[in-house]
């Protein structure tokens, strides 16, 4: 057990980060567990204890007698430094044991800039980074989240994926876990990793030897153990009324990135747009009922005492009855004046209106995501929004008396034109125009945040070379001259990131020895700016002979193997081809949510199949 | 609209934890125990509670008050009965009681905070007793409080309600201070050790330091029985 003294706890800032004892966390006598989990998201406590999927797990692995369940999270640099200069190994927020003892260590990776986060907290640990390298006493580390739709330039840190959604898997894993302890660990380490890759959604990346062409290109996989599958189908509920979800989440003591009740209304998202991973990676849309989420929400609002409740999922408005559900929420917790939000409005008048009502006011900022600026571009990526959308929409937000909008956009989107940045500053100037029509005075702020696209793995643009960083921040420069209207506020990502992260999701096994030296030359919390460092990544891809731009900026001819094909969603190749082809000749593709399925191959693939309460037939 | 007033702690495990979260837990805690708060007017209705003087991160505290509304009357104990297990570990419920009357702000009332400082010696004892004798002594004492944006002298003994009160047993050093708050301003505990160890010389290791607030009087009297 590690006890930290009140000379370490006064040395850093935010203390409350590491000592645990939260509402809702629970405590378990280990000696009584068969199986002992430690749940990660690799990031500062404030932003990992935001993460609804490890909650999620937390209940469904402490559900179970025999398991438990604790949570870890980054400690922030000054803990490092403390922890590292008295030799305290990583704790548990919990019971505070050390991690290395824990069975199970899991990780949710959201996003590739929280790689390096990982092999510091292994080795803050104590647990070798390489699997190859742990000993039977080491916990198995398991990685989940998006990231698994290409695994590959984790994969040798990682014993094991779950693909997909855990809520099953977790609870498979730990029945595994516990078949082969009281077998007497029959087999070893390895042992139990042939009984994990049996389990439908489970990829042990030991199984599998990389190939690559004369060109350097990824080939083939080549099967090291009978249990290596060749294709890892996601794994996903059917059933969203029947499946755990939060009832009691940890409430923590100090403010969090979203401190209020998360509300999960749904899974998946079919609008299509081309650019987005999680478009794929959820499909398809499974609801709640609304049955369920009045309940679901009253058990929340009484375990945990919030007055604040997320409606979350990836496009809320689309919930096939949110107008009914949002005021029967609103009259079930009137008197407890809790009040309601939806993380992501839709571009019409229907959210605003809905935004309206739920006093989702203090009328400082909407925002909403066009994502490009002429509507070529938008038909290109598959944005069902025109310019008279987004008009409208701000025009009722105006009415209703908001003075502020931001607008989200991307740079470097395929057949993108200079034309297509200049559009970006020409419809900005429309939406300041249409405030100043309406009310006819000035006084509105328009902010435009415009990031670098990143290619993504099981996207349509999967294949699509990422511009460089040169062409980037030409595009910036661009843009901002431009921009001449004193009401816009423009603000851009650092493209270096960007490209980064650009070779990071479309990169192979070769990306683990770059990842291991950008770490060890102090690469950490890398997602934040002011911690990012990217000397080290470049020395890293340096040392190790690889050019990044071979990842990101290199156009995949159409019929080379991709290195993440194997751990899938469940998308057909066809399906991303022909949407690819169709982005090119800027040619849409409806949502098959309500209206023809477009053969993406999901639904039967998974044998799942769509969940709308606004279907008749459900 | 009726008004009660809560006796409650601040142990060990929120010891770190800001006022500000504090109060949010409070209220969170209210929520849960589903009492009828009372709510401010207006488009942001915050619900009203109020406490007495805001504690120090990293000091615990047994002496925190809080007065809040509800909009029925219920009685105390029954408050206290669905209030106590929905409070999160770190927080006790000690007393609880009816606001009679009209008073002044929590805030207002107190004058005056006790604090015992448990702190490792480093040293011996009649070195200890030297430097808790001459700060004592001390006409005046001077305090740099530094913030990020400036450095404010602090005449401390101002503050000092009586003498600090030293009492050495094994290697530790316990003090007792008298510390008053006045609508001026007041003086920290952690400050007045930093005082001793640096400008006088007590032999202790300031950093394992464990302050805890033992009282929160006004005019000699807790708030509980001000009402
Ligand atoms: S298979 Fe058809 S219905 Fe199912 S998600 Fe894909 S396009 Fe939609």
């Amino acid at each position: 057990m590690v006890r930290l003294t009140p000379d370490i706890l006064q040395a850093v800032a935010k203390p409350a980060r590491y000592t645990g004892q939260e509402w809702n966390a629970v405590h378990k006598e280990h000696a009584a567990m068969k199986c002992t989990f430690a749940l990660s998201m690799p990031d500062v406590y404030e932003v990992g204890m935001s993460n609804l999927g490890i909650k999620i797990l937390y209940e469904v692995l402490n559900q179970r007698e025999d398991t438990v369940a604790e949570r870890v999270y980054t400690p922030w640099i000054d803990m490092e430094a403390e922890m590292r200069t008295r030799h305290l190994p990583l704790f548990s927020l919990e019971s505070f044991t050390e991690i290395a003892a824990f069975d199970f260590l899991g990780f949710s990776l959201q996003y590739e800039m929280i790689y390096t986060n990982v092999l510091n907290m292994l080795d803050l640990a104590g647990i070798p980074l390489r699997t190859a390298e742990r000993g039977e006493d080491m916990p198995f580390v398991i990685g989940g989240g998006p990231c698994v739709y290409n695994t590959e330039p984790v994969a040798e840190f990682f014993d094991l994926f779950v693909i997909g959604e855990g809520e099953e898997v977790l609870s498979e894993l730990a029945d595994a876990f516990i078949a082969w302890k009281e077998q007497g660990r029959n087999g070893g380490r390895r042992g139990f990793l042939r009984r994990a890759a049996a389990i439908a959604g489970v990829y042990v990346p030991s199984f599998y030897q990389a190939e690559y062409a004369e060109d350097g290109s990824f080939l083939q996989w080549q099967p090291l153990e009978k249990e290596a599958r060749p294709l890892i189908y996601k794994r996903v509920i059917q059933d969203m009324d029947a499946v755990r979800f939060t009832e009691n989440p940890v409430v923590p003591y100090i403010d969090i990135v979203h401190n209020r009740i998360m509300l999960e209304l749904f899974r998946g998202c079919t609008r299509g747009c081309r650019f987005c991973q999680a478009g794929i990676a959820y499909r398809p849309v499974r609801e709640r009922s609304e049955e369920k989420l009045r309940a679901l929400a009253r058990q929340l609002v009484d375990n945990t005492g919030y007055d604040e409740m997320s409606l979350t999922s990836l496009s809320s408005a689309d919930y096939s009855h949110l107008g009914e559900l949002v005021d029967q929420l609103l009259a079930d917790f009137r008197e407890e004046k809790v009040s309601f939000s939806l993380p992501s409005l839709r571009i019409d008048s229907f959210s605003i209106e809905l935004a309206h009502k739920m006093q989702q006011v203090r009328k400082s900022g909407l925002t909403f995501a066009p994502e490009a600026g002429t509507q070529r571009l938008r038909d290109v990526i598959n944005k069902g929004v025109t310019e008279e959308n987004l008009l409208e929409a701000v025009s009722a937000a105006y009415r209703q008396g908001w003075k502020a909008v931001k607008l989200y956009f991307m740079m470097g989107l395929p057949t993108e034109t200079d034309e297509d940045i200049i559009g970006i500053a020409e419809l900005a100037k429309k939406v300041v125009d249409r405030y100043t029509a309406i009310k006819g005075r000035r006084g509105v702020k328009v902010n435009i945040s415009v990031s670098c696209f990143v290619p993504k793995a099981f996207t349509p643009f999967q294949w699509f070379g990422q511009n460089s960083l040169a062409e980037f921040e030409r595009k910036q420069q661009l843009l901002k001259a431009h921009i001449r209207d004193r009401s816009i506020q423009f603000s851009y990502h650092d493209a270096r990131v960007s490209l980064l992260e650009g070779a990071l999701a479309r990169g192979d096994r070769r990306l683990g020895a770059v990842i291991y030296e950008a770490w060890k030359a102090g690469a950490k919390f890398d997602g934040w700016t002011d911690q990012f460092r990217y000397e080290a990544w470049t020395q890293a891809f340096e040392k190790c002979r690889i050019d990044p731009a071979f990842y990101s900026e290199r156009e995949r001819p159409l019929t080379e193997p991709l290195p993440w094909e194997h751990t899938t969603p469940g998308v057909s190749r066809e399906f991303l081809l022909r949407e690819y082809q169709k982005a090119l000749q800027a040619s849409l593709t409806g949502d098959c949510r309500r209206s023809a399925c477009n053969a993406c191959g999901i639904c039967p693939n998974l044998g799942v199949k769509i969940v709308d309460w606004g279907q008749a037939n459900g | 609209m009726v008004k009660y007033r809560v006796e409650i702690t601040k142990d060990d495990e929120i010891r770190y934890i800001s006022h500000l979260d504090y109060a949010a837990l409070m209220q969170r805690a209210i929520c849960r125990a589903h009492l009828p708060a009372a709510y401010s007017e207006g488009f942001n209705p915050h619900m009203k509670i109020a406490f007495a003087s805001a504690l120090a991160v990293g000091v615990t505290s047994d002496a925190e008050y809080m007065d809040m509304e509800l909009s029925e009357p219920l009685d105390p104990s029954v408050i206290a009965e669905r209030l106590a297990p929905q409070l999160p570990a770190g927080v006790r419920l000690k007393r609880l009681k009816a606001v009679e009357g009209k008073h002044a702000a929590l805030m207002a009332e107190v004058d005056q905070a006790v604090y015992s400082v448990e702190v490792p010696l480093q040293g011996n004892a009649e070195d200890a007793a030297k430097a808790v004798d001459a700060f004592n002594a001390a006409p005046e004492v001077v305090y740099h409080r530094v913030t990020p944006k400036k450095t404010r002298e602090i005449e401390v003994k101002q503050y000092m309600q009586g003498k600090a009160a030293l009492h050495v047993a094994e290697q530790s050093v316990h003090l007792l201070l008298h510390i008053r708050i006045t609508s001026s301003g007041s003086i920290k505990p952690g400050e007045i050790l930093a005082l001793l160890c640096h400008n006088f010389g007590l032999p202790v290791q300031e950093s394992l330091a464990v302050i805890h607030r033992q009282a929160l009087l006004s005019k000699g009297k807790t708030p509980m029985e001000l009402i």
